[in-house]
């Protein structure tokens, strides 16, 4: 992992990929129209992320943090610098090949859930696998939801589930896929201590069990510890990295 | 209560000062199906006006008395003719022939004398006195012609036509016949000529198939339908037995006034339909507006205000919004008549008096304020119940309570305004039930299989294709459209499917079918010394395959079991025996094509009491049956007869039969004329009419090809208009379609969006939506064509009694048009939430 920074070596501010990094930011900056003039949101932004890694992603509102991440799901296009996501160019792909490229590469948890109301608990997670031609997406689905602890909750439309539950869905349906790399936006911002605790334990339990790479943006500075490193942003640019100290989960606690 | 009404209104004026978003297609729904109505009703009131308005230029008269076969007798005219002005005209049916161009036609031939026109003018082209075009000039007669006979004779002004023995020279045009409305079908062009001219021809022979008419003209004070009818009724008293049929200026053209009056009811039903289609949008239309509301409500609610203030609030609302959609539609109805005065006027064959007409434009506007109180109270009355908790959740959780008792009567009750409406205005009472009742089945038939559609796409097997899968899950999702849109669409589509499936059988019966069987050719007129002659000349010409030949007179039903004609009160579909004269027959045996019912036929050699074989529905209609007497005044004579026995007639063999059927004697004596039926091969039919009409001038020959292209055109025409204001509930369901897809547009673009996040590309998605709304209108065409069959299937079976055949590719066009409108109306709407850009989407929730 490397930053592009004051304090940083600049050999990797070259731009040239690293064997092992997974995410591969290079002064990335992204523009918007807006009523008031252009806003600069992202003023160039470096990092790379290495495969099996856990990045949080801190600092103030209005800093950039979910446009990043927006950029890295391909949801928002830079307006310059390189996009590189599991070895392809963002810039390369138009908004079809994008989404091929997240169906194949990115699960993603929003703050908000972002379940489609209209479907079930496992209708959901299976939408993924469906897409992806998996041979047997609704058992595969329904195991995701067992492992996420909603196995008695497959037929419940979103708004028969309490905020704890619909977050599980939404993230049983971004691991649904095995991706590479795990997005994930707030995923406690909406659930109260106990709950969000839950959610947390059972991403890093994924992000553990299967080696994905993970780029987390949290409030939550203890959460953000929890990562192998913190980078902290503000008005677009990366303020300063620190490595983090790691998750200590549930099993260890009790092993350890 | 007054208090809480207060309350309501004022509330109510607060929020709609938050504007009238998602209220178009409930304005527009009520629009249409208003506009439609008032416009139906205020072009039928300015026919049927025109016609009353006009009644005495279309009768050509303040009175018009009809003799068949004979002229009134010197007391007759005398009688009629005192203090009065008459017009006597002679109107048979004739051949004319150019021989400059060896043409020939059937034309509609009509004498006048010096007083014609009494009321109107007749315009000629080149410009001139129609007694000037007509008189004798140089040893030669004139004759003025309608457009149509230039064609189909070849001919121009100036040209030598012969009409039966006489050469008359064609003078004139005819633009404008005042009287026309007046008259009957019209099977061939009118032609006119002066009374001395029509002597000549030699067509007015002993037995002539032709109508006298006098029309007469009141003096100026007694001008007044009062005085007319009092005069007529003194004309029924002094002669009593003349025969002849009566019409005064009151009712100049019943059976046109008959019409125009039917085909307003029925497109006004339509209309009706298409307000109803439109009334589920503005069902939808509230549903979505109250969804929008749910905080306020909930908010008032939870600040102590009581369910009926709730209600009371948004009723007020849509109410408001109501009238307004149908002061709209009135203001577009009451144009209606106008544009189609500046763009039809000319084509219009009635008198017509286009003006503002009230009757029509209140009842379109009750209509519509029933249409959508019967469809906005419902969903009023659910909001109304639901407690602020679940407000929230009723998108999943459909909330199954009903409303409460005095809401649903209230909503059955506006649903009987709309039936009483309809059905309790109107004089064809039996048809408009028939109407209501198929309109109310086929919704509940609709509603029942949208139902069934759901709940078979919820049970569907998991499909591997995911775009598929999806979208039979979007069809039986909670706050799917599925049900209104098979139900407005639906409802359009089978009223389409069973108007084309009824017009394309009666085409195919008129035109493909009915020549198969139906003679080459009717000859009338034949003399009693004539038909040997015209048999034997038939006989000689090649490819005849059938001649018949019977007597034929025309006679007026006067007097049916001891009571008069007038004063019989029969059922509608017997009414058009007692209207005018009919043709009668007699013979020693049964006519082909009949069945006896009851009694028996009358011996070969059967000579005595005069003996009369009815038909059984007229029998039925009459309430008569054998034993009983019927009285049947011929060339001023009455004639008595026993009912021997009664017949079932197959009319669909258009061979010759009558429903009268009298046993020979009294009428052998009779002077009267033959009426032929000629079967033969189509290439020499041209040869045979050229022979005959060489030979005997005076024998009208009737192609029945030409005559049924002319009553097919009619239907052609009739069908059209039908169909276009089918069109108006069809219509009227696309805006249904097109509310559901706006109503559902922002869930799909969030639906889009998360799918796209999710690794679907555009091209996924709308394969998704496009199975879906194939699925949606392939669905909802197949409903609506197997019950529009059905109820064309009823219309021509068991209504009219005819053969049926299936149409395939009326249903097949009806079902691929449909299922593509859906797609195409679905894809468009859908066209944005596919290019909706996810991060601002994803930002906003």
């Amino acid at each position: 992992m490397n930053v592009d920074h004051a304090a940083t070596s600049s050999s990797l501010s070259s731009g040239s990929a690293s064997q092992d990094a997974v995410v591969q930011l290079q002064d990335v900056h992204l523009t918007l129209p807006s009523d008031a003039g252009d806003v600069n949101i992202l003023r160039g932004i470096s990092l790379d992320v290495a495969k099996g890694e856990a990045v949080g992603l801190v600092g103030p509102s209005g800093s950039g943090k979910s446009t990043l991440l927006m950029v890295l799901a391909g949801l928002e296009r830079q307006s310059s610098g390189s996009v590189h996501l599991a070895g392809a160019d963002f810039s390369k792909l138009n908004e079809d090949g994008l989404a091929k490229f997240r169906l194949a590469h990115v699960g993603i948890v929003f703050q908000s859930f972002h379940l489609v109301p209209t479907m079930t608990a496992l209708e959901n997670v299976a939408v993924p696998l469906e897409l992806a031609g998996h041979a047997d997406p609704f058992g595969k689905a329904a195991e995701e939801l067992e492992h996420v602890g909603l196995g008695h909750r497959l037929s419940h439309y979103p708004g028969q589930l309490s905020g704890g539950e619909q977050q599980r869905v939404a993230l049983a349906r971004a691991v649904a896929g095995d991706p590479e790399i795990l997005l994930a936006d707030e995923p406690t911002g909406n659930l109260d201590g106990t709950t969000g605790e839950q959610i947390i334990d059972l991403m890093f339990d994924l992000h553990k069990r299967r080696g994905t790479t993970m780029v987390l943006i949290t409030h939550d500075a203890d959460l953000a510890q929890a990562c192998d490193r913190v980078v902290r942003l503000r008005d677009g640019q990366v303020e300063n990295i620190a490595p983090g100290t790691g998750r200590v989960m549930p099993q260890d606690k009790v092993t350890g | 209560m007054a208090r809480s009404w207060t309350l309501a209104t004022s509330y109510a004026r607060r929020e709609l000062r938050g504007g009238l978003a998602g209220f178009r297609v409930f304005l527009a729904c009520l629009t249409l199906g208003v506009a439609a109505i008032a416009g139906v009703g205020s072009v039928s009131s300015a026919l049927v006006e025109g016609l009353s308005q006009e009644g005495q230029t279309i009768l050509g008269g303040d009175v018009a008395l009809r003799l068949a076969h004979r002229e009134a007798t010197p007391e007759e005219f005398a009688y009629i003719s005192q203090g009065t002005r008459v017009t006597k005209n002679a109107e048979m049916r004739a051949m004319a022939q150019a021989p400059r161009t060896d043409e020939r036609t059937l034309i509609e031939l009509k004498s006048v004398d010096g007083l014609y026109p009494l009321y109107g003018d007749v315009t000629l082209n080149p410009q001139m006195d129609l007694a000037d075009a007509l008189a004798k000039k140089e040893g030669r007669f004139g004759v003025a012609v309608e457009p149509n006979l230039m064609d189909r004779l070849n001919a121009q002004v100036g040209d030598i036509l012969k009409i039966g023995e006489l050469d008359v020279e064609l003078r004139a045009v005819i633009e404008h016949e005042p009287d026309r409305v007046g008259g009957g079908l019209a099977l061939g062009p009118r032609v006119f000529v002066n009374d001395a001219a029509m002597a000549e021809t030699g067509l007015i022979r002993q037995g002539s198939l032709v109508q006298f008419f006098y029309r007469i003209q009141m003096p100026e004070d007694a001008r007044t339908n009062g005085a007319v009818a009092a005069w007529v009724d003194d004309l029924r008293e002094a002669l009593p037995d003349a025969g002849w049929r009566i019409q005064d200026r009151s009712d100049s053209a019943p059976s046109v006034r008959r019409f125009v009056e039917r085909v307003a009811l029925f497109l006004s039903l339509v209309g009706l339909t298409a307000l109803v289609v439109g009334g589920v949008g503005v069902g939808n239309a509230v549903n979505s507006y109250l969804e929008g509301k749910r905080e306020v409500i909930a908010t008032f609610k939870c600040l102590g205000a009581p369910g009926t203030l709730i209600f009371q609030m948004y009723l007020v609302q849509v109410m408001a919004l109501a009238i307004v959609g149908v002061v709209l539609g009135l203001l577009l109805g009451s144009i209606i008549p106008f544009v189609v005065q500046q763009v039809a006027g000319d084509m219009i064959p009635i008198p017509t008096r286009f003006a503002l007409y009230m009757g029509p434009l209140v009842l379109a506007g009750a209509y519509g304020l029933l249409t959508a109180l019967a469809f906005a109270i419902w969903p009023l009355a659910r909001a109304r119940e639901i407690p602020a908790s679940s407000l929230f959740r009723d998108l999943i959780t459909p909330t199954r309570r009903w409303p409460r008792v005095p809401y649903i009567l209230a909503t059955g009750f506006s649903l009987l305004g709309l039936v009483g409406l309809a059905v309790g205005l109107t004089e064809e009472r039996l048809f408009a039930i028939w109407f209501v009742v198929g309109a109310a089945a086929s919704f509940v038939i609709l509603r029942l299989t949208a139902v069934g559609f759901m709940a078979l796409a919820k049970r569907a097997p998991r499909i591997r294709v995911p775009e598929l899968r999806l979208a039979i899950a979007n069809l039986h999702r909670p706050g799917a459209a599925t049900s209104s849109v098979v139900l407005s669409l639906g409802l359009g589509l089978t009223l389409l499917v069973a108007v084309s499936l009824i017009d394309g059988n009666i085409s195919q019966q008129v035109s493909d079918e009915l020549p198969d069987r139906a003679p080459s050719f009717f000859f009338v007129d034949i003399g009693p010394d004539q038909v040997d002659g015209f048999e034997a000349l038939v006989r000689a010409v090649d490819g005849v395959h059938e001649f018949n030949r019977v007597p034929m007179l025309r006679g007026k039903i006067t007097d049916v079991a001891g009571t008069a004609s007038e004063n019989l009160s029969v059922p509608p579909n017997v009414k058009w025996a007692l209207q005018g004269d009919r043709g009668i027959t007699y013979s020693r045996e049964m006519p082909e094509g009949s069945t006896l019912v009851r009694g028996d036929w009358w011996p070969q050699d059967y000579s005595g009491k005069m003996l009369v074989s009815l038909s059984e529905e007229l029998a039925a209609g009459f309430g008569v049956g054998p034993g009983d007497e019927i009285t049947v005044n011929v060339l001023g004579r009455n004639l008595t007869a026993e009912i021997a026995n009664t017949r079932e007639i197959d009319w669909t063999t258009v061979g010759i039969n009558f429903v009268l059927v009298f046993s020979p004697g009294v009428l052998e004596s009779a002077p009267h004329t033959f009426l032929a039926t000629v079967s033969m091969d189509a290439g020499e039919e041209a040869a045979l009419q050229r022979s005959v009409t060489r030979a005997y001038p005076n024998i009208t020959s009737v192609r029945v090809k030409e005559a049924l292209e002319a009553v097919n055109s009619m239907v052609e025409d009739f069908a059209l208009a039908v169909r276009a204001i089918s069109m108006v509930t069809l219509v009227a369901g696309v805006l249904v379609l097109g509310g559901a897809m706006a109503a559902g547009h922002r869930r799909r673009v969030y639906d889009a969006v998360v799918l796209k996040v999710l690794g679907a590309t555009r091209g996924r998605v709308l394969t998704a939506y496009l199975y879906e709304y194939a699925l949606l209108g392939f669905g909802t065409a197949i409903i609506a064509s197997a019950a529009g069959g059905l109820v064309a299937w009823l219309v021509i079976t068991q209504v009219m009694d005819a053969r049926w055949t299936f149409l395939p590719g009326t249903l097949v066009a009806t079902v691929v048009g449909a299922a593509v409108l859906t797609i195409v109306l679905g894809l468009a709407g859908t066209w944005q939430a596919l290019s909706a850009k996810a991060a601002p989407v994803l930002r906003a929730e």
